[in-house]
């Protein structure tokens, strides 16, 4: 052994140098590809906004109030982006998801009603998603007592058996459809003038089809499940406050598509369906803004884009759901995570799941509508939600000095301001129409 | 019996039923003892916090609290150290519990009243305790049992203070085995994760480390306090320890390498010039060569006194003479003890075997291992010397599928 020792000491000292040239090396190659590999949550994240039900309300938006909307997208960029950036900053920096932090600094009762608050708006979302695969299938000639079912059970089999990842590609390539969008909306010719004249200037009123289309548009864009699903991917992929900078790239990039796909859905749909004054109630009409693009097979594109972000988000987000709810109340699963020993866990999934799929085999619902009302709910609880965020970010104890700045603040609280007003003018709309004198 | 939540916001009341404040938080000191001790109050009044002593308190339940004078010391409350507020610092947070192996939050808080004196006796974590907490008083009919981890059996509790640390909970986790201790830190946020890492003892986190993955280590390792991180390393299996300073920052390495004794610093510099993905990155520099002119007996003398033993022996190493580098051949362990001690090694050897180069791809390498059925592989460089092995584990590592690997029992440490 002595021998060995002092052999390998020459070994190690000659070696030193050149093995601190090696650390060097290994260490920039993990840089790039952290690179590459950090560049995700905020953009998966925002992206996943355009479900089934974002598809359907952009669609809506487009046909029914043509331009006229557009000018929404800005500041709603700016909100979607501020409000994920402050969440992925805490998945960051605190190394802990949404629903632990409320659960550690604000108790149980806050917890519960902010839990409430998340399982109400996620079993709406839930509930679009199936509606949404009712939708896509139709349009292929099967009806949804039929293809709700089988979609449903195979959701719940592929995730109990931890399969679900190997699918889910398959789902994301097909949403890829919605791409599609943005040829069509070129293709379609629209008034670019008064496109660009559209997205500047702000039309306000009170009417309460109008509030209702943008309280939808908040809910969709802004939905409660995306701050706790971005924050909890940004803790899982372990990004720390030093490298958070890049995070934060990510998430402004990731919203600014996000957004740029709807533009072109607004767009594309103003243009071919608002145009001819067709309403948006099927996805068959919907399906008709790809027309420029793909023509007869128009229907067949959308059915196939419309059913793969439909199945994808039908999964996630009942299991997204069940792990928020379940990691804030303290029903942790053990060292061996099996879906037996986890009967609350598994039971708000199944719940879910069930809800969702029984609430769209409905006979003669009207599905486009469903898909409105369940992202205005969204946009109806958001601020609650909205609230938990940003007492968060500005505990200083929790976030050090990364708390929000005051340009953040103010865009922040002006964004949760403004949500919740016209929530509540929404709400008082619907329940005294005769409020403002109409 | 109480619990935390039965009397916190209950009234303070002096010796003539006056309410003078109300209980905001219940303190007590951690120490070796398995249920710590109250030592008193954080009274609330007019928004100012001061504390109680227990010694003033004489009645203590869930209407509240009496005190045995009428004279209040109002200066503001300072937390000393040792102390634990249990409503800021336990309550809603997680905790490892070290009997069921898992990380559980805290619904509430049991305390019992014995000898004179209140203790914590355990952690709520049951259905029930949240219901305490969330209806109101009164209206908690139902009498089902609760789920308690007795407070013996909490091996961390990951609260925002860094202050608060239970002294004996490095103990208590060490009863568990490296592999559980890392699945249970990496079930908390990567901050509590890592301060339970530092509370073991250098040995012990070196082997919990190991378990770990690559990212996390170097995360870790990285934010540590640079001695203690040199010493955990040092205990670490060199091919591992290399790896880590692989993802660590450049400048970071060099100082942590720096800082390591020099043997086990020569061993890592050793196999950091080697790509991660080679038989180079994969191998351990820890293994027994011996000269080939030893007798069996002799062999096995020398392993029995060599002062700490590589984990792999399985297979010794037969180099060209003593102080050489050069393999001519190879003896598994139990040829050795089956073989008769007067026959010189040379003739006991099997000078055909496998091995690898080190610039040979790390995945061609491991799966050599699994179709021959090695435990290790020895890696050779173009002169014919030994330079490391490559343990079955290792190659595992590379050949099963990412989630399978966390399964895999560690063979060779």
């Amino acid at each position: 052994m002595a021998e060995k020792r002092t052999a390998l000491q020459d070994a190690g000292k000659r070696l030193f140098r050149r093995g601190s040239r090696g650390a060097r090396a290994v260490a920039r190659r993990k840089r790039l590809l952290g690179y590459l590999a950090i560049l995700g949550p905020g953009m998966i994240t925002a992206n996943a906004g355009n479900d089934a039900g974002g598809i359907a309300t952009f669609a809506s938006v487009g046909a029914e109030h043509g331009y006229r909307l557009l000018w929404i997208l800005i500041p709603i960029t700016i909100s979607l982006g501020l409000v994920q950036e402050m969440c992925a900053r805490m998945g960051a920096v605190t190394g802990k998801g949404l629903a632990d932090l409320i659960r550690e600094r604000f108790g149980v009762r806050w917890t519960a009603l902010v839990m409430l608050a998340l399982l109400i708006a996620n079993g709406g979302v839930t509930v679009s998603e199936f509606v949404g695969i009712a939708a896509a299938t139709e349009l292929f000639g099967i009806p949804r007592f039929i293809s709700v079912p089988i979609a449903a059970i195979s959701i719940w089999w592929l995730i109990v058996k931890g399969s679900y990842k190997r699918v889910e590609r398959v789902f994301l390539l097909m949403t890829l459809v919605f791409v599609g969008y943005v040829i069509s909306a070129f293709l379609a010719r629209p008034e670019w003038g008064t496109v660009a004249v559209e997205l500047v200037r702000p039309r306000f009123s009170l009417d309460r089809a109008y509030l209702f289309t943008v309280v939808a548009i908040v809910g969709t864009t802004i939905s409660p499940y995306m701050q706790v699903y971005v924050q909890s991917s940004v803790v899982e992929k372990g990004v720390t406050a030093e490298e958070y900078r890049r995070t934060r790239i990510d998430v402004w990039v990731g919203t600014v598509f996000a957004i740029l796909i709807v533009f072109f859905i607004v767009v594309s749909t103003a243009a071919t369906l608002h145009k001819h004054g067709i309403q948006i109630n099927s996805a068959a009409d919907a399906a008709r803004a790809l027309r420029p693009l793909a023509g007869n097979y128009a229907e067949a594109l959308f059915g196939v884009g419309l059913f793969g972000a439909s199945m994808l988000a039908a999964g996630v987000l009942p299991l997204a759901t069940a792990y928020s709810v379940s990691e804030a109340l303290g029903f942790e699963k053990g060292v061996s995570r099996s879906f037996r020993e986890a009967p609350t866990f598994i039971g708000i999934f199944t719940f879910l799941v069930a809800v969702g799929a029984a609430i769209a085999v409905i006979p003669n619902l009207p599905l486009i509508k469903v898909l409105l009302v369940t992202q205005v709910i969204n946009g109806l609880l958001l601020p609650v939600v909205l609230f938990a965020i940003l007492r968060l970010i500005n505990n200083r104890e929790l976030m050090g000095a990364y708390v929000n700045g005051p340009v953040y603040n103010i865009g922040a609280w002006l964004t949760a301001i403004i949500v919740t007003s016209l929530s509540l003018l929404l709400v008082l709309v619907t329940l005294f129409p005769n409020l403002f004198g109409r | 019996m109480l619990y935390l939540s039965q009397v916190l916001s209950r009234p303070i009341r002096d010796l003539e039923g006056d309410r003078v404040a109300t209980v905001k938080d219940v303190i007590v000191r951690l120490g070796e003892e398995d249920h710590p001790p109250l030592i008193g109050l954080v009274a609330r009044y007019r928004r100012r916090d001061f504390f109680v002593s227990r010694w003033r308190v004489t009645e203590f339940n869930e209407h509240g609290v009496r005190l045995n004078s009428d004279i209040l010391d109002l200066r503001p409350f300072v937390r000393r150290d040792g102390e634990v507020l249990l409503a800021r610092n336990v309550l809603d947070k997680q905790l490892i519990d070290v009997d069921g192996k898992r990380v559980v939050r805290v619904n509430d808080v049991q305390m019992i009243q014995a000898a004179g004196e209140w203790r914590i006796t355990g952690a709520d974590v049951s259905l029930q305790g949240l219901w305490r907490r969330l209806a109101p008083a009164g209206l908690i009919g139902t009498r089902k049992p609760v789920e308690v981890i007795d407070w013996s059996n909490v091996g961390y509790v990951a609260t925002g203070e860094a202050t608060v640390r239970l002294k004996s909970s490095s103990d208590k986790l060490a009863r568990l085995h490296p592999v559980e201790i890392a699945r249970l830190a990496e079930a908390l946020s990567y901050h509590h994760g890592s301060e339970v890492v530092e509370s073991l003892d250098d040995e012990t986190a070196a082997e919990t480390l190991e378990e770990m993955p690559a990212e996390r280590q170097a995360r870790i390792l990285g934010d540590m306090d640079e001695e203690r991180a040199a010493d955990i390393l040092e205990w670490m299996s060199p091919d591992e320890a290399a790896d880590v300073l692989g993802d660590l920052p450049e400048h970071k390495a060099e100082e942590l390498l720096g800082l390591m004794e020099d043997e086990e610093q020569a061993e890592v510099a050793e196999l950091l010039p080697y790509e991660d993905d080679t038989a180079g990155g994969l191998m351990t520099t820890e293994f027994v060569t011996l000269p080939r002119e030893l007798t069996v007996g002799e062999a096995l003398a020398r392993l029995r006194e060599m002062a700490e033993t590589p984990n792999m022996i399985y297979y010794l190493y037969v180099v060209e003479g003593e102080g050489s580098w050069q393999l001519s051949g190879v003896i598994a362990l139990r040829s050795l003890i089956l073989a008769d001690p007067a026959v010189p090694l040379e003739e006991v050897m099997r000078s055909k075997f496998q091995k690898a180069r080190p610039d040979e791809p790390a995945k061609g390498v491991a799966q050599r291992i699994a179709e021959y059925n090695l435990l290790a592989l020895p890696v050779v460089d173009e002169s014919g010397d030994i330079l490391g092995i490559i343990t079955v584990d290792d190659a595992m590592e590379i050949l099963l599928p990412k989630d399978w690997r966390q399964r895999l029992p560690r063979l060779f440490g």
